[in-house]
């Protein structure tokens, strides 16, 4: 019983892993919260879905092209949004609300083309199940788990060594000095909503798959945000151990105590986090020396 | 290399540079200096493409400089901000490459990495620390270095010397000369103006957003004027 729920947990946290890194690599260059993501997930699931279901691609193929597809939207929802606001110096407070807007903008838009309709996946691997010394995992967690783990690793690699990576993490301290440096910022923030939006693809794929898809699935980007709130915003190691850890906690608590109190633990966690730890477990670190 | 015509900027309602012209010839090392307020850090960040001029033009070997701050590194223009502002969350040698990211001869920019060890021998011992735990003067060299890395043609310095301790000042005013003795052209703004004149071949004294005079270092030192107000000798 430990062992499935942990391991039910993981594949959970990974998904929550996924969306909690895509929040926090725009946190950590843009310094607000964007709340349009869940919406891209969301539009990733459908993306995946027609590819899918209605086109007859395979899996990966579908993937792939809900990939390419939230990646483009995500930058294109930066271009129209944010970078109007940026070219101002408008403070993060407006960069939010502009976020809340598009959310329901979109929302609203598949309401009105696609409507209100519940889709399913078909049940290609859903219910079949890995049984091991009397464990028993759905071969779409286990696949999930893995794929959600070599994307935020590859981005992790990325994001270390490659020249356009340690751009990435040098404009998140410094955007300015940065521009000095000679990064076109304006194209370094495109790539960086691309990424977020890949990120979405995959996870908006897997929720699909594991649940349903319908035009608020997006809400469920709460508890990525929670998750990235708890690692830290902006800290991306922080946004894999809070997405993990959140994910595992509550499949126990569903497990264990009760799928009621499941969402109520997560926030109870989260106010109770905040109050020790106001910038959460890997909060960022700023020196400055004089 | 570098002309200056009438230039004006301004912040909002506050005009903080009111017109201002200078020249900074090739293979010099020019010193602007003033008290706080004088406009230093101002034109400095105009010369970046930080700020943007209300008017006047700024001509760089002739021509008028992109608006862009990335495009304006891309001509030949670095500047080294005040305070240093490195990136706390890099390592020592990612602030190196940053300064080094329009580069792409990898053999010519591992080699300059070299070059900068060898002018700031106690960095080769930092490479791999967060440059967030590195002293002042530390930082100060680390900031310079990644300056260096792009290879400018002309090197803008603000306030290199501020908040670091005197052997330090002294050190870092040597390295400035070593490295235009390199062939970088150096226009620096320093508020410590009695080194910053007695080490510039050309220096302007900034008052409030105008040129006040302009000349020689060693003329400036003896100026009445600026001994007066800025180096406090009283006659």
């Amino acid at each position: 019983m430990f062992t499935q729920t942990l391991l039910t947990g993981l594949a959970i946290g990974g998904i929550y892993a996924l969306m909690a890194v895509g929040y926090s690599l725009v946190f950590s260059i843009l310094n607000f919260s964007n709340f349009a993501y869940g919406s891209i997930i969301m539009l990733g699931a459908y993306i995946g879905y027609y590819a899918m279901v209605r086109m007859g691609m395979p899996i990966g193929l579908a993937i792939a092209v809900s990939i390419v597809g939230s990646g483009l939207l995500c930058w294109l929802n930066e271009r129209l949004a944010y970078a109007p606001l940026r070219k101002r110096k408008a403070s993060s407070l407006f960069f939010m609300i502009s976020a809340m807007g598009t959310s329901i903008f979109l929302e609203n838009l598949v309401y009105a083309t696609i409507g209100a309709r519940f889709y399913n996946f078909p049940e290609l691997f859903a219910k079949s199940n890995l049984e091991f010394r009397g464990i028993s995992i759905g071969v779409l967690d286990v696949f999930a788990m893995v794929f959600s783990f070599v994307a935020i690793y590859g981005l992790n690699l990325f994001l270390q060594k490659s020249r356009t990576g340690i751009a990435i993490r040098a404009a998140s301290y410094d955007i300015e000095v940065c521009s000095l440096n000679g990064v076109n910022i304006a194209a370094l923030i495109g790539l960086v909503f691309g990424l977020a939006g890949a990120l979405a693809g995959i996870s908006g794929m897997f929720l699909g798959m594991k649940y349903i898809v319908y035009p608020t699935m997006g809400w469920i980007t709460n508890k990525a945000y929670i998750a990235a709130v708890i690692g830290g915003l902006g800290s991306l190691p922080g946004a894999v151990v809070g997405g993990v850890l959140l994910g595992v906690l509550e499949t126990f608590v569903s497990a264990y105590v009760s799928s009621v109190v499941r969402d109520v633990f997560s926030f109870s966690l989260l106010v109770l986090l905040l109050m020790v730890m106001p910038t959460g477990l890997f909060g960022r670190f700023l020196e400055e020396k004089v | 290399m570098l002309s200056i015509r009438n230039l004006n900027v301004k912040y909002g309602q506050i005009h903080a540079l009111h017109g201002i012209s200078l020249e900074v010839e090739t293979g010099r090392v020019v010193a602007v200096v003033g008290a706080n307020g004088a406009g230093k850090t101002t034109l400095m960040m105009t010369l970046a493409g930080l700020l943007s001029p209300a008017g006047g033009e700024i001509l760089f070997e002739g021509t008028a400089l992109p608006k862009e701050a990335y495009k304006i590194l891309g001509r030949g223009i670095c500047l080294v901000p005040e305070r240093r502002r490195l990136y706390a969350n890099l390592t020592v040698r990612e602030n190196l490459l940053m300064g080094a990211y329009l580069r792409k001869d990898k053999a010519g920019i591992a080699a300059d990495l070299e070059r900068m060890y060898d002018l700031f021998p106690i960095m080769r011992e930092r490479i791999k620390q967060y440059a967030g735990t590195l002293s002042g003067g530390e930082q100060q060299m680390v900031a310079i270095a990644r300056g260096l890395m792009s290879r400018p043609k002309l090197l803008l310095l603000d306030e290199p010397s501020l908040g670091l301790a005197p052997l330090m000042v002294q050190f870092m005013f040597k390295t400035i000369r070593e490295i235009n003795a390199e062939g970088v052209t150096v226009l620096l703004a320093e508020q410590n103006a009695f080194q910053a004149l007695d080490m510039a071949d050309d220096a302007f004294v900034l008052e409030t957003g105008r040129v006040l005079v302009s000349g020689s270092g060693k003329e400036l030192l003896e100026n009445p004027l600026v001994r007066k107000a800025y180096l406090g000798v009283k006659h």
